[in-house]
């Protein structure tokens, strides 16, 4: 069920979120998140801008990449729950490209009486070649507080 | 043409600017990754949770930009936007972001350096923000890695 609430008892080492697809890319989308973050650099919105600079054509802005990915994390662990998140971005995304986001659990441990939970997350494009990969760390409740 | 890439920005902090968080913002961004989730979209949802009011997603520091720095570090090193490539990202999160909320932003340039991978020769730069409130105590951290195409 999507928004609903995982509490740190019922999550173990080697669970899995629920793979979040997005895409197929369009353009307006490159567009929108280039007026939404402020991030206007032309590689992602002009073909000729973009091929005069060796990248072939234009491409997603990586933060947008990393956005899908956040949004994977939180559907599953809730809005507000991120504490740290961080990744690389391994290969390029394309227009008509479809990212899927996925991510598991690699740890569990108890800081200043706060549950955190481990997590290695990446994307993935339609050619199963992954195109975003990193950790991200989040803060669940405890059914027992 | 090969550019070289200037290391003399290591270690340089640019101004300090002010962001004051627009709650219509935080909406639009949302909506642009796709992210209809209520507690950054639903005014009421966000008022009855646990922090008052809507949040803004996970990633929503990084529109905390301040055009005069930008354009300021590509003169410094020597380069321009054409040449940039996102390398790595990260956030780190004290408590969410929230709207009528006005930060402090510090960044730091905290290393430059080289590679040659597949596609050719590449440097690496390593700058850190840190996000404060009027209270000056620290809400978030983002580490940029900038890749510049040589």
């Amino acid at each position: 069920m999507k928004y609903a609430r995982v509490y740190v008892e019922d999550v173990k080492v080697g669970d899995e979120l629920p793979p979040l697809v997005k895409g197929p890319l369009q353009q307006i989308q490159l567009t929108r998140y280039a007026g939404a973050s402020g991030d206007f650099n032309p590689i992602h919105q002009d073909a000729e801008f973009a091929k005069a600079a060796g990248m072939g054509g234009v491409f997603a802005h990586g933060m947008l990449s990393m956005g899908f990915v956040a949004q994977a994390v939180t559907d599953w662990a809730g809005a507000g729950r991120v504490r740290k998140i961080g990744v690389r971005f391994a290969a390029l995304v394309r227009l008509n490209d479809t990212v899927t986001c996925r991510g598991r659990v690699v740890g569990t441990s108890q800081k200043d009486g706060v549950s955190l939970v481990e997590l290695d997350i990446w994307a993935e494009n339609q050619k199963g070649e992954k195109v975003v990969t990193g950790k991200a760390t989040v803060d669940l409740a405890s059914r027992l507080a | 043409m090969p550019i070289q890439i200037n290391k003399g920005v290591i270690g340089k902090e640019y101004a300090p600017y002010v962001v004051t968080v627009e709650r219509g913002k935080i909406k639009e961004f949302a909506r642009a990754i796709g992210d209809l989730n209520p507690f950054y979209m639903d005014d009421g949802v966000g008022q009855a949770s646990e922090w008052g009011d809507v949040i803004a997603p996970p990633t929503f520091a990084t529109t905390f930009r301040d055009e005069a720095a930008s354009e300021a570090l590509l003169r410094d090193l020597g380069t321009d936007v054409s040449r940039l490539l996102h390398g790595e990202q990260e956030f780190e999160l004290v408590r969410p972001i929230q709207p009528g909320q006005t930060y402090l932003c510090r960044t730091k340039v905290l290393d430059v350096y080289e590679k040659t991978g597949k596609s050719g020769a590449m440097a690496f730069v390593v700058r850190e923000t840190t996000i404060t409130d009027r209270g000056n105590e620290i809400v978030g951290t983002m580490r940029h890695i900038t890749v510049v195409r040589l």
